[in-house]
């Protein structure tokens, strides 16, 4: 499979002392990745960089071929993301925030953007400022904002923050959608650690801002009962979660 | 440069739908009709003459380029970065296949296209005033004047509001920006009297350069020696506000 991501050497300190150190990490095509880590492992800073929001201080991102640094319009080209939360212009309607991320897409018409906002459930608001939305609701103008232009990739921070049950599975079935008809690659970070193992089939963990491991979901399920026992002795080895869950 | 067009026209868009610079424009016009109330009032009620067609728009444009326009710029600019780092809205321009040169120089065009907007509605409306109230004294070679003297007025405005932008990207809070950006303002004008044969340096002298292209002897020299502080100004100004947008962590 086409390595569609990667992450090379990839450090960022702040001055805290937190952040991210020497992460290597590739991911392939059709990948549905969690990006799993307790708060403050990193998980974010990394998305960050990966999106040309912060610099590293060393290292680098390749998105199909080209580095976030170098050449970021065409790294950019095929991502879709949301990043820590689902922003929105408040004094736009839905409509008119999608057709500003439309703008940089030629392909992206009103028929499309009625569509993303079909499949994320808010079609019927499409005329209404987000300023009157709800957590949920911005969720899925995010979303919608997100997967606007048919992207080859997708990176989402935390997708499932405010979204109620039904959001949760409609948001579920969206991404193994894509990924199975658009072979979308995913590369998504989330608290909602069932969640991710009824999603993702790689998962990566990240603890103090250095990646412990990387595994694919089968062979995780085949060694543990659950993602969660998985995640809880992976960072156990390192020292942080008290043994609970066996 | 389809990019760039999508990024200048998202920016005219977010500027037009944030009705922020249609209530600036709003004002503005309400101040022709203001000073054409006070120049009727004190030619009736004490025998002043007041100013002539011509004259009029000139007026309002010493007064606008002095108050409300560098208000409402700096409104406008503030809103136009300030504004969209506070509520994190910068990541949904800035994680798209657009590059941070790109955001820059809409944004920064978008505020120039706001004040050249502002600055020909007043033009409009004060020729419109100036002929309606006191049409004894048109002629074409006032208007034409008048309208030079409108347009060289854009380009103190850009370096202003270049300044403006710089601020905002050094401080975080609009609202320091906002009165940093007035008392700044003041503190150029007030040295600007006191020290007198350093005046051209500082910005806000230049804001009254229209009325060297309104001087019956050209004065050829002193347009270039500003144009080029400015142009100087403009260019060190608008480096300085990229160098701090693009290392910027969002």
């Amino acid at each position: 499979m086409d390595k569609v991501i990667e992450i090379q050497n990839l450090s960022k300190l702040y001055p805290n002392g937190r952040g991210i150190h020497e992460i290597n990490l590739d991911i392939y095509q059709g990948d549905i990745f969690g990006f799993l880590g307790p708060n403050g492992a990193g998980k974010t800073t990394a998305m960050k960089v990966m999106t040309g929001l912060i610099r590293p201080d060393r290292g680098d991102v390749r998105i199909s071929g080209y580095s976030v640094i170098e050449d970021y319009e065409k790294a950019m080209a095929k991502v879709g993301c949301i990043i820590e939360t689902a922003e929105s212009y408040p004094y736009l309607s839905a409509f008119d925030n999608l057709k500003q991320a439309a703008r940089y897409y030629p392909g992206v018409d009103h028929k499309r953007m009625d569509e993303v906002l079909e499949l994320t459930g808010i079609l019927r608001y499409k005329n209404e400022k987000p300023r009157k939305f709800s957590l949920g609701m911005k969720q899925r103008l995010g979303i919608a904002a997100a997967i606007l232009s048919r992207p080859q990739i997708v990176i989402l921070d935390e997708p499932l923050n405010g979204l109620d049950v039904e959001g949760m599975i409609d948001m579920r079935k969206l991404i193994k959608h894509l990924a199975e008809t658009e072979q979308t690659t995913f590369f998504i970070s989330s608290h909602l650690i069932h969640d991710v193992e009824l999603t993702c089939n790689r998962i990566g963990v990240v603890y103090n801002g250095r990646m412990l491991n990387v595994e694919s979901m089968d062979s995780i399920l085949k060694n543990y009962a659950t993602l969660e026992n998985y995640f809880v002795s992976e960072v156990e080895r390192n020292g942080r979660v008290p043994s609970r869950a066996s | 440069m389809a990019v760039f067009q999508a990024a200048l026209l998202n920016e005219v868009e977010k500027l037009y739908k944030k009705k922020k610079a249609f209530v600036a424009i709003i004002l503005s016009l309400s101040m022709i009709v203001l000073g054409q109330l006070i120049i009727v009032g004190v030619r009736t009620g004490f025998g002043v003459r007041g100013v002539g067609s011509a004259e009029f728009p000139i007026l309002v444009l010493s007064v606008v380029v002095n108050t409300i326009l560098p208000l409402f710029t700096a409104l406008v600019a503030i809103d136009s970065f300030s504004g969209e780092f506070s509520h994190n809205m910068m990541r949904i321009t800035l994680t798209r296949p657009v590059s941070r040169f790109k955001v820059f120089s809409a944004k920064v065009t978008a505020i120039s296209l706001f004040i050249l907007a502002n600055l020909l509605l007043l033009l409009v409306f004060s020729e419109l005033a100036g002929f309606l109230f006191n049409a004894n004294s048109a002629s074409f070679g006032g208007f034409a004047r008048t309208v030079l003297a409108y347009l060289v007025s854009f380009l103190p405005m850009l370096v202003l509001a270049l300044g403006i932008v710089l601020l905002a990207n050094i401080f975080k809070s609009g609202i320091s920006v906002f009165f940093l950006s007035i008392l700044f303002f003041l503190v150029f004008k007030v040295l600007g009297v006191f020290f007198s044969s350093y005046a051209s340096l500082f910005i806000t002298t230049h804001l009254d350069w229209y009325n060297l292209w309104l001087a019956h002897s050209f004065p050829g020299w002193k347009i270039l020696r500003q144009l080029l502080i400015m142009a100087g100004y403009g260019i060190m100004l608008f480096t300085a506000g990229f160098y701090l947008f693009d290392k910027k962590e969002f």
